[in-house]
């Protein structure tokens, strides 16, 4: 367990919390460097198990995950969330997102991809992105499915005129998602396969 | 010499049949004369023969019945019998005459002589007319008639004579016509065997020397040189050809020898090549018939249980190449085929080529299997290495990264100027390393993977705009315009992946921006080459590829040399191996205007 280095003992209460699981410990580091902040504690854990123990004693925000990780994966991760009925919101931070992994992750309300390497600007957006969802169509959507409406979510997207190709990306997945239930066919990981960059959470370059 | 012996020869028939001739016609021409002149003899002496009686019969009729009467008293005219007298006298001279040595002949002729003196001298007593009384006058009748009738004995004695002269000259000629007919047949006999002779000759001299060079011929024919011809006399004409035709089989046994010699050389080097080329060789007819296979082939053939045979997997390659008649020479070893040999994988890669003589009429194809199963392994090996190492460097680099990032915020604390510029460095060295991990990590995927694609219908242009806003940035920091020429927009969807396609895009657009000038102009232009590919040109006002490289700047880590800029060689290489999964195509145009025009042809759906 690592400190955040600039953490803030004020105001706990009200202050946010994010937990950091990574295996790499520099990137730990920096990742609880970026995101702490007045408003924001940030702990973090060096492998899946440490981080669930973590959880089971304290109630976080936002959990920030890394994919690929000895023993315990993000992925398994996530599901012994899922199974436990944690359904906090998950940043899925990974070298290589394979069609599958993506599969996986979207099935169990996890939508917010971050590709590495990490940018600390992409990491505070995306932190804020989840927390605090703008009105506008795309975060909504996203915050739907987040919390497993895909249906919901599929409406908004469906309404907006002028679709992102992120959107129309997400849209696509999640309509075929949709469709496809709880198999997994070949098509449908084609499909995310060839989404897959415009479902990262920064696939659109800053203009 | 033997047109001599063939004149001599027909000559001395010629001659023979010429002699044989004109002994014949003399023999005959002499036989006649003879008979001739005997006849004519003989027929005189009987015709004188026969005169006596005629002439004796007219004097005694016309004189002697005077005497049977009274004595006349007219004397006899004596005119008739001074008529007849001489012819009488003339007849026996002819006999006298006749060459007739004979004894008794000439007695008879002598009697006949004296018989006729007799009786002239008879009628010269009977005109003297002594003979007056009756008695006198039958004496003197009687005296004539004795000396007529002797005169008519004798004459007939000397016809009698003559016929047997004649017969007997007849029996004479018949002899020596038999004697002629056995000299003409003597000489015909002997003509015979001159002319069986000239035959033997001939055929010894003309026919056997002709027979013995075509049993020659036909000897050398089927291969046996040893055969020479018997040699000839001088002067035979046949003896030049004998000679020269020994020679001619001397100078072909010799030529043989060489040809020989130089032929199992040949075959000797020819196997021992094969024997040292360990990859399996396999030379095959026109007609998929393999003629040759080297050990190795043996080997191969003897594991996969097609002894002799080509495997299948190659037979259907050498099929594709008869139809087309071209060879199939590839270079990659990802090309190669897989053959299990006692559970155990071997990689060959079928190199196909067609072969023909100078003139066209041998031609065949040769097949060789190079065993490519270690560079595979190495390749595979090279690949993981690359992914893994890849994988482990990035991990750390993207920590340190992040690091970098969050010192260069400076949201806690304030930098000095030298620390500020020494992390804008390393985070400069870090971006770059990343870049170049990223790069080795998309060679091993392209390598691992690059044929599994996701093709889909698509439209080229949305490409074509991802690259161009990706790097848009990247551009304007180099103060580069990105033209995009969509070429009128209402082109047919293309069939690809547009991942693997923006990869592609991405790269050939980086690469003009990279080499770009300062304040430099690129095109992006779409167009339709022809009726199955959309092409893309991505053109730059660059320096170029220089000529020397331009065949290898899709190669694998192939850089050219001198190059200003960064990268590692692999982003056309993947390119290629993107487009190559597409079957679409990647190129370099040549350079016009100074510019650089890099194209992909992408299929249409």
């Amino acid at each position: 367990m690592f400190q955040s280095p600039d953490r803030d003992d004020t105001g706990e209460s009200t202050k946010r919390k994010v937990l950091v699981v990574d295996d790499e410990p520099t990137l730990r580091l920096g990742f609880a460097y970026a995101l702490s902040s007045r408003t924001t504690t940030v702990e973090t854990a060096a492998t899946g198990r440490h981080a669930l123990e973590r959880m089971a004693e304290t109630e976080f925000n936002i959990l920030v995950l890394d994919l690929r990780m000895p023993e315990l994966d993000g992925l398994g991760v996530i599901d012994a969330l899922r199974s436990h009925g944690n359904h906090i919101p998950v940043v899925l931070c990974s070298a290589a997102l394979s069609p599958n992994a993506a599969l996986h992750a979207v099935r169990q309300g996890v939508v917010d991809f971050l590709p590495k390497p990490v940018r600390p600007v992409d990491l505070r957006k995306v932190v804020e992105f989840i927390l605090h969802p703008e009105r506008q169509p795309f975060p909504q959507a996203m915050r739907a499915a987040r919390s497993g409406r895909r249906g919901e979510a599929i409406r908004i997207l469906r309404e907006e005129t002028a679709p992102s190709p992120q959107a129309a990306s997400w849209l696509e997945v999640l309509v075929a998602l949709h469709e496809a239930g709880a198999s997994c066919n070949k098509e449908l990981v084609e499909k995310i396969r060839r989404n897959l960059p415009m479902l990262n959470f920064n696939s659109c370059p800053p203009p | 010499m033997l047109r001599l012996r063939l004149f001599y020869g027909l000559l001395t028939i010629i001659l023979l049949l010429w002699s044989v001739g004109a002994a014949a016609l003399l023999l005959m021409q002499d036989n006649v004369t003879r008979f001739d002149t005997r006849l004519r003899v003989d027929y005189r002496a009987i015709d004188a023969a026969q005169s006596f009686r005629s002439l004796t019969g007219s004097l005694n009729t016309n004189y002697l019945p005077r005497l049977a009467g009274p004595p006349p008293e007219q004397p006899p005219n004596k005119a008739l019998f001074d008529k007849l007298k001489p012819d009488l006298l003339a007849k026996i001279e002819i006999l006298r005459s006749t060459e007739n040595q004979e004894q008794h002949w000439q007695g008879v002729v002598e009697s006949l002589d004296q018989a006729l003196g007799l009786y002239l001298s008879g009628y010269e007593d009977y005109f003297s007319d002594k003979a007056v009384d009756r008695g006198e006058r039958e004496k003197l009748l009687q005296y004539m008639a004795t000396q007529t009738q002797r005169i008519i004995d004798l004459t007939e004695s000397v016809m009698t004579l003559s016929e047997e002269r004649l017969f007997s000259g007849a029996a004479r000629l018949g002899e020596e016509s038999g004697k002629n007919t056995l000299f003409v047949v003597t000489l015909v006999l002997l003509g015979t065997a001159i002319a069986a002779l000239i035959y033997f000759q001939l055929v010894r001299h003309l026919v056997d020397p002709v027979a013995s060079l075509h049993r020659s011929i036909e000897e050398i024919r089927k291969g046996n040189f040893e055969l020479s011809l018997p040699e000839l006399g001088r002067g035979s004409e046949f003896a030049v050809v004998t000679s020269a035709f020994n020679d001619m089989a001397a100078e072909l046994k010799l030529r043989r020898g060489k040809t020989d010699d130089s032929l199992s050389r040949a075959n000797m080097v020819n196997s021992a090549i094969l024997e040292a080329i360990p990859s399996p060789v396999f030379v095959l007819s026109d007609d998929s018939g393999v003629v040759q296979i080297n050990p190795a082939a043996e080997r191969l053939t003897e594991n996969l249980g097609v002894i002799g045979r080509l495997p299948l997997k190659i037979q259907r390659i050498l099929d594709d190449c008869r139809e087309t008649s071209s060879h199939f020479l590839p270079d990659d070893p990802r090309e190669a085929l897989l053959f299990r040999i006692n559970e155990e994988e071997f990689y060959y890669l079928p190199r196909i080529f067609r072969f023909e003589s100078g003139n066209g009429s041998q031609s065949g194809w040769a097949v060789l299997l190079h065993n490519v199963s270690r560079i595979r392994w190495l390749d595979d090996m090279k690949t993981n290495l690359i992914s893994t190492v890849s994988h482990e460097i990035k991990t750390p680099l993207t920590g340190i990264r992040m690091v970098l990032h969050l010192l260069l915020e400076e949201r806690n604390s304030q930098l000095d100027e030298m620390q500020k510029i020494m992390v804008t460095s390393a985070n400069e060295d870090c971006e770059r390393l990343l870049a170049t991990l990223n790069v080795l990590l998309d060679l091993s995927r392209a390598e691992s993977g690059a044929t599994h694609l996701s093709r889909t219908p698509m439209v080229l242009h949305d490409s074509v705009a991802r690259a161009a806003l990706t790097f848009t940035s990247a551009a304007a920091a180099k103060n580069v315009e990105l033209q995009i020429d969509d070429g009128g927009k209402n082109f047919p969807e293309i069939l690809a992946d547009p991942i693997r396609l923006d990869e592609v895009m991405n790269n050939l657009v980086s690469n003009a921006i990279k080499h770009s000038p300062q304040g430099g102009k690129i095109i992006v232009r779409q167009s339709k080459p022809d009726a199955e590919h959309l092409r893309v040109s991505v053109i730059d006002q660059g320096p170029g590829v220089p000529e020397s490289c331009q065949s290898r700047i899709f190669e694998r880590f192939y850089r050219a040399p001198g190059q200003q800029v960064d990268g590692v060689g692999l982003g056309l290489f993947i390119s290629r191996e993107i487009m190559r999964a597409h079957e679409g195509r990647i190129g370099l145009r040549e350079r016009t205007e100074n510019l650089t025009e890099f194209f992909i042809d992408v299929p249409i759906a």
